[in-house]
């Protein structure tokens, strides 16, 4: 799942490297709050926890062997802020010193393998555990845990590559970077995902999180699930959904304009050919002074800019609330 | 007296084993952690330009090459990491060369269907850029230390706290490297044919690596506290310049200027 530089365009790996930003600045305050500064070498070792275990080759059926991401594990173990960094430094060192993924996609990479994957990992963990709540049930969050959130990490980064020829085309209208659409990217990501690496996952999960129950119950993290959850998936869900909307071409799906309408049935619907026409202040993402390739670039700026001010006016909110709970 | 049973002769020849993983596991660990031991010798001259200075001009070219369009630039970037290649040590040069090859190759064969619809200048551009940017990383990776590069982060605001954790990871790979090379050991030399559970045994490991290494990281802090450690961590960028890294900085100012230029 590591995406290598020059798959994606360099707009997109700022905007997921921005949004990542913002979200290693939570997880550091967040990790300050929960750390004592005697467990501040276990953030390293911990990150050398996660490098090792996408070392271990695992078999699979048919005699040939796979590796786990570890993400999960790590965030079970660790609490989801701790493994956001144990990851991320995992996910650096590779791109920096064994060439894996890029450097310009690491903030694409850390967002799917050092955000998403751990979060999701950690709350579809508590939340299945509480609704069982008896051993059984603990090991079946490890292994759903494990499972779900190495497939939704897997959808995002085929959704990444997936939207590049919608929204990256040079005159002639060829794609710059990846050249296959959501409808390839997806099932080809997704169907090994679903059918062999997410059980994988699972499976490590499960065998790693029972293995140390039952020897050192003690290490395992106990933080509670905070109850502002809520905001945080929220904020999940913005940060995903701004940049991909705001870079969305005009071809993006039910938002044709009328031309392509008629390109794509032949003819143009009357209501549509007379109805509104609404002028956007960027219009197709684009500023006509300036060439294509740099409108898109202020184009994902200017979401960047839109997600952090809602960062700012959701912070105030949280505070608001804070202040009236005291 | 000894029972007959015991002094018969057994002839027990266990079921081959189809499974390689744990040799892969032990051999892909080893290959991590020689590369990280490996010897960034200092008598050629690619090795002692300062470290700084090629991360910078590293990271700026990766940038420069993936915004690129143009042919004839990334064509002139290809010429420079080839001539990069070519000062490193015989021993790494082939196998720098072999390891950034086989990615884009496999890209390529991907990219074969797109070419078919008249993408093909695209897929040309991407296979090379992709030559470039894997093999500018790892020349970078081959040539200097480690800790170097780790520090030179500063420069791009990367705060200290990030870095200091950074070195601490690559040194407690190799610590928990070793540590789960003897697991493994352990686990080859008790496993005698068809083993029914892998994943138990698999499992277990990295479960006990884990406490392993929490336990560690508990006695590191105990040494650092010994120490003086107060929780502050300060690294200093390494910004001395002599003869031979004022040629290279020019170099590289010469082919961002090209990237302009085309």
């Amino acid at each position: 799942m590591h995406i290598p530089d020059n798959y994606l365009s360099p707009s997109t790996c700022a905007t997921f490297g921005v949004a990542m930003i913002s979200i290693w600045r939570r997880a550091s305050l967040k990790v300050k709050k929960e750390i004592t500064r005697q467990k501040m070498p276990l953030l390293g070792v911990a990150a050398a926890f996660s490098f090792l275990i996408m070392m271990f080759n695992v078999p699979l059926p048919g005699g040939t062997t796979g590796h786990a991401i570890g993400g999960a594990i790590v965030a079970i173990l660790l609490g989801p802020y701790c493994a956001v960094f144990a990851v991320t430094i995992a996910l650096a060192i590779q791109a920096l010193f064994f060439g894996d993924g890029g450097i310009l996609t690491l903030g694409v990479n850390c967002f799917n393998m050092a955000f998403i994957m751990p979060f999701t990992a950690f709350y579809l963990f508590k939340l299945i555990k509480k609704l069982f709540k008896n051993q059984k049930g603990e090991y079946i969050a490890a292994f759903l845990g494990g499972y779900i959130s190495v497939n939704v990490a897997a959808l995002f980064a085929a959704v990444e590559f997936g939207v590049q020829p919608l929204l990256f085309k040079d005159l002639s209208g060829l794609p710059l970077y990846s050249p296959y659409g959501l409808a390839i990217s997806i099932p080809a990501m997704m169907i090994p995902h679903l059918l062999v690496v997410g059980i994988l996952e699972g499976i490590i999960t499960v065998g790693a999180y029972s293995y140390i129950k039952k020897s050192s119950p003690d290490v395992i993290y106990k933080g509670k699930v905070s109850k502002i959850k809520f905001l945080y998936i929220i904020i999940g869900i913005l940060i995903l959904a701004t940049p991909l909307g705001l870079l969305a071409n005009g071809t993006a799906w039910g938002e044709w304009g009328s031309e392509e309408i008629k390109n794509l049935m032949g003819f143009v619907p009357k209501g549509i050919e007379k109805g509104f026409q609404f002028n956007s202040p960027i219009p197709d993402y684009s500023f006509g002074f300036l060439n294509e390739y740099f409108g898109y670039i202020i184009s994902a700026l200017v979401g960047v800019i839109i997600i952090l001010i809602i960062f700012k006016i959701l912070g105030k909110i949280n505070i608001k609330k804070d202040i009236k709970g005291d | 007296m000894v029972p007959e049973w015991l002094s018969a002769k057994d002839n027990y020849i266990p079921k081959e084993e189809k499974n390689l993983y744990i040799e892969k596991s032990i051999f892909s660990l080893i290959k991590i952690i020689s590369i990280i031991r490996q010897n960034k010798n200092q008598d050629k001259l690619i090795y002692s330009i300062n470290p700084t200075l090629k991360v910078v001009s590293v990271i700026l070219m990766i940038l420069c090459v993936s915004i690129s369009r143009s042919f004839i630039y990334i064509f002139i970037i290809d010429i420079y990491v080839l001539i990069n290649l070519f000062l490193m040590e015989k021993k790494s040069r082939k196998r720098l060369l072999l390891k950034s090859f086989i990615f884009p190759l496999v890209t390529l064969i991907a990219l074969i269907p797109s070419m078919f619809y008249g993408n093909i200048n695209n897929s040309l551009l991407i296979f090379q850029k992709l030559i470039i940017t894997i093999l500018l990383m790892n020349l970078l990776s081959h040539n200097t230390k480690w800790s170097e590069i780790s520090k030179s982060l500063k420069l791009l605001f990367i705060p200290d706290i990030f870095i200091w954790i950074m070195d601490i990871t690559i040194r407690y790979i190799v610590l928990l490297g070793e540590h789960s090379i003897n697991l493994l050991f352990a686990l080859k030399l008790r496993s005698i044919g068809i083993t029914s559970n892998k994943y138990n045994s698999l499992t277990g490991i990295m479960g006990n690596l884990f406490i392993k290494s929490y336990k560690m990281s508990e006695e590191m802090f105990h040494a650092m506290e010994c120490r003086g450690f107060v929780g502050e961590y300060t690294t200093k960028v390494n910004l001395k310049l002599k003869k031979m890294d004022y040629v290279y900085l020019a170099i590289n100012i010469l082919l961002v200027s090209l990237f302009i230029y085309f």
